[in-house]
């Protein structure tokens, strides 16, 4: 396995952000407390409740992968929906993004349902599936493919039934087509922005961290030392159209790429 | 036997509320062939043949061990004989008539029967500590009341897995050193020693707790780790803190802290010890109220164990505990066949794994929960979440996971036990914060991160009336208290009925 470092600047990389609430398109970012709506319409269906305070909207991110702890404040960052079913008591946000910030305390609350029924849980398309299941190769003629693995802020840890499922994606990418090469590329956003006045950037190995956490998995998965190359860059860009990016673009410049190159043979 | 907390006068109450009745089935479909023996305590050495069936009467009813592939003779056989030192074997720990565990209740008997001279009671690990006077029946306290072996550990932990080398990101201070075993010279974090109290698992229904249903490990966020030996995928659910992750690494782990063995089992032992383990399984048979638990469909008893697949997740599928849905939609004829008492009590099972699967209530602060895979703090989910493992209870993804059982402010008092202080010195803790006290650090013995402290591998649920007390650290007497402790932790206001119920399916696994 080969490490590399790189701090040669990306293409298309945007440097400045406006020190308030962002918001590209119908995209929403902020940083805020989360609230807990015991509205109980059985397992995993809680409601997650946030107030985004340059607006005093209260938004719905229950639809988030990865849910908040109701000790800490939350990065925000999602897409409001067009279905707004106003099960749980706010503007819907989905796709949206949430990551917990250990460091910003908050007071836990929790409010009654209010009648509100909130949702069932679905299960995820992005669902990884039992062992137990046969898998279906990949059909030939390969070509060169890349895989994103997306991270909540400033966090190295694959999400469940997200980060993990696109994993899975990728190995049997890589198990069914035998590819030469494997280039691993790790992200972080090591620029500042100021997202509700509090400053959001990552640390600077955390890149590195990613890159390293994700070759680590691949090589429990069976995939050669010797086919991977690890490195991780300084600056990052958006990817937002990225598969499992859910369109949202400062939530893309957290991840992975796995490039698998296939050998031209 | 209960062993009154009169260390002084050293006085025994029998509650005779047990029979000590063997009976032994020469064949699987033989019940008539049975023998009736007065020694329910197997001795390292003393060269029984361990039959297909061994049924033992305990307070809830019978438990059955079924052993498949035809009896064993124990004779030279590494399970059963005292290769060690101690005069000790593996059966020793892990007693038949316990479900292949051992309880307070066999542990006291045995204290009796031997005046404290049996191997069971060595000084290395069955006594709170080797410096205390060893014919004190208050030198194994721990061991006498709650069921608890001593388990040193190294500090700071060897390399874990295929993880890098790295020093572990949190600090253990000792606060509270009761017996003596984790300070001076000889014991303690500064001596490169921690010792812990655990209970010890049930050596049988291994196929379970060594299955695996993702190739992912949702807790860490990582791929599971493979054994370098076989390149099996590892399950990560055998040890209360996943120190060992093969039978194998399991059983010369134990060789080498519990018999005392200079050097692991030799291969051949190896492999005969694990074809046991593969072999044995363990479950409540009859109930002594509700009768057969494989009566009028239900699926009770270890038969089905053995010969259903392993690793299925109860939410696809057969629910977890579906076994007693027969007992659902018995027929007026059927309760009138078996009478009102025993109507009653199966009805309350069927509920009682209903509640277990569909009673949902708020999980909160639970690391291996809560976080860090993105459920949320809380999450609404029942025991089921994390009880998955269809006939089995255990977790499917490797099961760490901090209920809270030894971590303040969640424990229950415990002044007989150590405490340490735990400092994280890189991230704090996510539910605890930077600074908190736990009396055992579980699975972060193991892994040396901070977030891991007091997350302890979920076991798994079969024999339960058979091997009192609960959880690693033995602090629930009963199935009534582990019920209670959850109630109190998580806030679930179960009502009395809700709490019977739970109770009577527990006694019936």
């Amino acid at each position: 396995m080969r490490r590399l470092f790189s701090n040669m600047p990306l293409a298309f990389i945007s440097l400045t952000f406006p020190a308030t609430a962002i918001a590209e398109s119908n995209v929403v970012s902020f940083v805020s407390c989360p609230i807990y709506r015991d509205a109980d319409a059985g397992k995993k269906s809680g409601c997650w409740l946030t107030d985004n305070p340059g607006t005093a909207q209260r938004y719905d991110v229950s639809k988030a992968t990865s849910k908040p702890d109701w000790n800490y404040g939350v990065l925000v960052e999602g897409k409001v929906s067009d279905e707004q079913d106003n099960a749980c008591g706010g503007v819907v946000l989905a796709p949206v993004s949430v990551s917990i910030l250990q460091e910003k305390p908050c007071t836990r609350f929790m409010l009654p349902a209010e009648g509100y029924p909130g949702r069932p849980f679905v299960l995820p398309e992005t669902n990884t599936v039992p062992l137990s299941v046969e898998r279906v190769p990949p059909e030939p003629p390969f070509s060169d493919r890349t895989f994103s693995i997306l991270f909540n802020f400033n966090d190295d840890f694959v999400t469940y039934q997200h980060g993990d499922y696109y994993v899975d994606q990728t190995i049997q990418w890589i198990r069914g087509t035998n590819p030469a090469e494997i280039i691993i590329t790790g992200y972080a956003d090591l620029t500042e922005h100021a997202i509700s006045d509090y400053p959001i950037v990552e640390d600077a190995d955390m890149a590195q961290k990613r890159a390293e956490k994700i070759a680590f998995t691949l090589k429990r998965l069976g995939v050669s030392d010797d086919l991977m190359t690890v490195q991780w860059e300084s600056e990052t860009d958006e990817a937002p159209d990225q598969e499992g990016a859910d369109g949202l673009p400062i939530a893309s410049r957290r991840r992975v790429d796995i490039e698998i190159i296939q050998s031209g043979d | 036997m209960v062993l009154m907390r009169l260390f002084g006068l050293s006085v025994f109450v029998s509650l005779a509320v047990v029979t000590a009745v063997v009976f032994v089935s020469a064949k699987a479909d033989d019940s008539e062939v049975e023998t009736q023996l007065d020694e329910r305590w197997w001795s390292p050495g003393d060269g029984r043949v361990f039959p297909e069936i061994l049924d033992y009467s305990n307070a809830s009813g019978q438990l059955r061990i079924q052993l498949t592939g035809g009896e064993i003779d124990t004779n030279g056989h590494p399970f059963f004989e005292p290769y060690g030192p101690a005069g000790r074997a593996c059966i020793t720990c892990h007693q038949p008539s316990d479900a292949m565990s051992l309880s307070t209740e066999t542990i006291q008997s045995r204290w009796e029967a031997t005046n404290g001279q049996d191997p069971l009671f060595a000084a290395v690990d069955g006594s709170d500590c080797p410096i205390l006077p060893q014919d004190d029946p208050k030198s194994h306290r721990l061991l006498l009341e709650r069921g608890l072996f001593r388990i040193e550990r190294p500090w700071p932990p060897k390399p874990f897995l295929d993880f890098p080398e790295r020093a572990p990101d949190f600090k253990i201070e000792v606060v509270n050193d009761p017996n003596g075993c984790n300070s001076g010279p000889e014991f303690g974090p500064d001596a490169g020693k921690i010792s812990v109290y655990r209970r010890p698992r049930p050596a049988a229904n291994m196929k379970y707790l060594l299955a695996v249903g993702f190739e992912y490990d949702p807790k860490q966020g990582l791929g599971l780790p493979r054994d370098p030996e076989t390149n099996v995928l590892l399950s990560g659910n055998l040890l209360a803190d996943g120190r060992a992750s093969t039978l194998k690494d399991q059983m010369n782990d134990a060789a080498h802290s519990h018999l005392e063995f200079e050097t692991d089992f030799w291969s051949d032992a190896e492999a005969q010890i694990e074809d046991f383990l593969l072999r044995v399984y363990a479950a409540q048979q009859v109930d002594a109220v509700g009768g057969s638990l494989d009566d009028l469909d239900a699926g009770g008893g270890p038969d089905l164990l053995a010969t259903s697949e392993a690793g299925q997740l109860g939410s696809i599928g057969r629910a977890v505990w579906s076994e007693f849905e027969a007992w659902e939609t018995m027929t007026e004829a059927e309760k009138t066949a078996i009478g009102p008492e025993a109507t009653a009590w199966r009805e309350s099972v069927a509920r009682g794994a209903r509640i277990f699967r569909d009673r949902t209530f708020l999980i909160s602060d639970s690391a291996g929960i809560n976080s860090p895979i993105g459920f949320g703090n809380p999450v609404r989910n029942g025991c089921a979440f994390c009880h998955n493992m269809r006939q089995m209870g255990n977790d499917v993804a490797p099961g760490q996971v901090d209920l809270g059982t030894t971590v303040l402010p969640f424990a229950d008092p415990a002044p007989e036990l150590p405490l340490f202080r735990i400092t994280c010195l890189d991230e704090p803790h996510p539910h605890y914060g930077r600074e908190f006290f736990t009396q055992d650090p579980g699975f972060a013995l193991s892994t040396g991160k901070c977030a891991d402290v007091g997350k302890i591998t979920l076991q798994s649920m079969r024999g339960l009336s058979a091997r009192a007390p609960f959880f690693s650290n033995g602090s629930s007497e009963t199935l009534q208290e582990v019920v209670e402790f959850y109630d109190r932790r998580y806030n679930i206001g179960y009502s009395e009925q809700e709490k019977t119920d739970l109770i009577n399916l527990m006694s019936a696994l």
